[in-house]
């Protein structure tokens, strides 16, 4: 388990997250980014299926703007949840999700 | 709160979080938590032990005990210098738990949350077979040290114990090694018959790149002192599964210790 890539450390950087890496490497990624791709099953069906152009947005959506976390707490020793401003909570970041979007947004 | 996202919890007279797993059932899980719990306390450890097989609890048996009343005793009871809680103490042997999944995560919840454990070197959880909600939950919810892999000599069980090595990996719990029990029976002219086969504890521990902690032999003493309440290790002390014991609770210590599970770093926002 010791060569295990972990996070050092995760700042808010601009308009994304800062991700300082165990092994040297430091990753941003937009929040944009990260909403997008949120590893929740009902967003993870969603990404599945054409877009649909007449989905109306939930007001709570057209308030909330540019995606933003309102929280980011880690569960257990594998992953972040990320709670946006846009009320949605259920999605669960594990470390590698986070690394491979990080360098996907270099 | 949504129910399929638990709560991090914090233990924080708890020093060590211990799970005893298995993909099987069958291969003496509850049997080997009972005894290794039992061991720690008698190497001068704080010790509790937590069931949470909340469909099929053996805690209570194994040490002795059965229902009580919830409105008179005190969680997590003690008994042999152990801390308790089990689904056991609070439904009878003869009802049955006929609950969906969720309803089980948020048992086990409770039991790490609303039980006062105070302070303890060890809490060991004897988890079920599989890796389903209970497992899940423990895994994103409790501050565990590592976990303990329980696994019989032979390859069918090996099959399913590999699955909870994968799980335990997947959510970077670290596994502090693997325990093949029922490794073997000594007969009365000190013959060792492997009657589930050979190797299979060692072979996993190859395969998944983590410590074996020895073999568990058979001994018909261990399945009565567990119907009759009271750990093998405790009642004969001099046999040689109890010092098997009493090696493993010495060698899970010392894994225990070493594994950094440092958790993860808080978010600066």
């Amino acid at each position: 388990m010791a060569g295990e890539l972990k996070p050092l450390s995760l700042k808010r950087v601009g308009d994304g997250l800062q991700v300082q890496w165990s092994d040297g490497v430091t990753t941003v990624t937009p929040w944009r980014t990260l909403r997008k791709n949120c590893p929740c099953a009902s967003c993870t069906e969603e990404r599945a299926k054409p877009p649909d152009p007449f989905r109306v947005l939930s007001p709570q959506e057209v308030a909330a703007g540019a995606p933003q976390p309102v929280a980011m707490q880690p569960v257990g020793h594998y992953a972040y949840k990320i709670t946006w401003n846009d009320g949605h909570d259920t999605g669960i970041y594990p470390v590698e999700r986070l690394r491979q979007l990080g360098e996907e947004s270099k | 709160m949504n129910p399929g996202m638990p709560q991090k919890l914090s233990l924080p007279g708890v020093k060590q979080v211990v799970a005893v797993a298995s993909g099987k059932g069958g291969v003496g899980k509850s049997t080997v938590a009972a005894n290794l719990a039992m061991a720690l306390h008698m190497s001068g450890k704080s010790v509790g032990l937590m069931d949470a097989d909340i469909y099929g609890p053996s805690v209570p048996i194994m040490f002795g005990l059965g229902k009580v009343d919830q409105n008179t005793t005190p969680f997590p009871i003690e008994k042999f210098g152990i801390r308790l809680m089990s689904m056991g103490f609070l439904i009878g042997t003869e009802q049955a738990m006929i609950w969906r999944g969720p309803k089980v995560a948020q048992a086990v919840q409770s039991f790490l949350a609303q039980i006062d454990w105070g302070t303890l070197d060890y809490l060991i959880i004897d988890l079920p077979p599989g890796t389903g909600d209970a497992q899940l939950t423990l895994s994103q919810s409790a501050p565990l040290t590592g976990a303990v892999i329980v696994t019989t000599p032979g390859e069918v069980s090996l099959i399913d114990a590999r699955k909870g090595v994968k799980m335990f990996r997947e959510v970077r719990v670290p596994i502090l090694g693997i325990v093949e029990n029922m490794s073997y029976f000594t007969d009365a002219a000190g013959t060792k018959t492997p009657i589930f086969g050979v190797g299979g504890g060692m072979k996993l521990a190859l395969e998944s790149n983590a410590p074996f902690l020895g073999e568990l032999p058979i001994d018909p003493r261990v399945a009565q002192c567990g119907d009759a309440g009271e750990p093998m290790v405790r009642k004969y002390p001099d046999a040689p599964i109890a010092k098997s014991y009493v090696a493993l609770a010495a060698a899970v210590d010392a894994a225990a210790t070493a594994a950094n599970a440092s958790g993860l770093p808080a978010v600066e926002l």
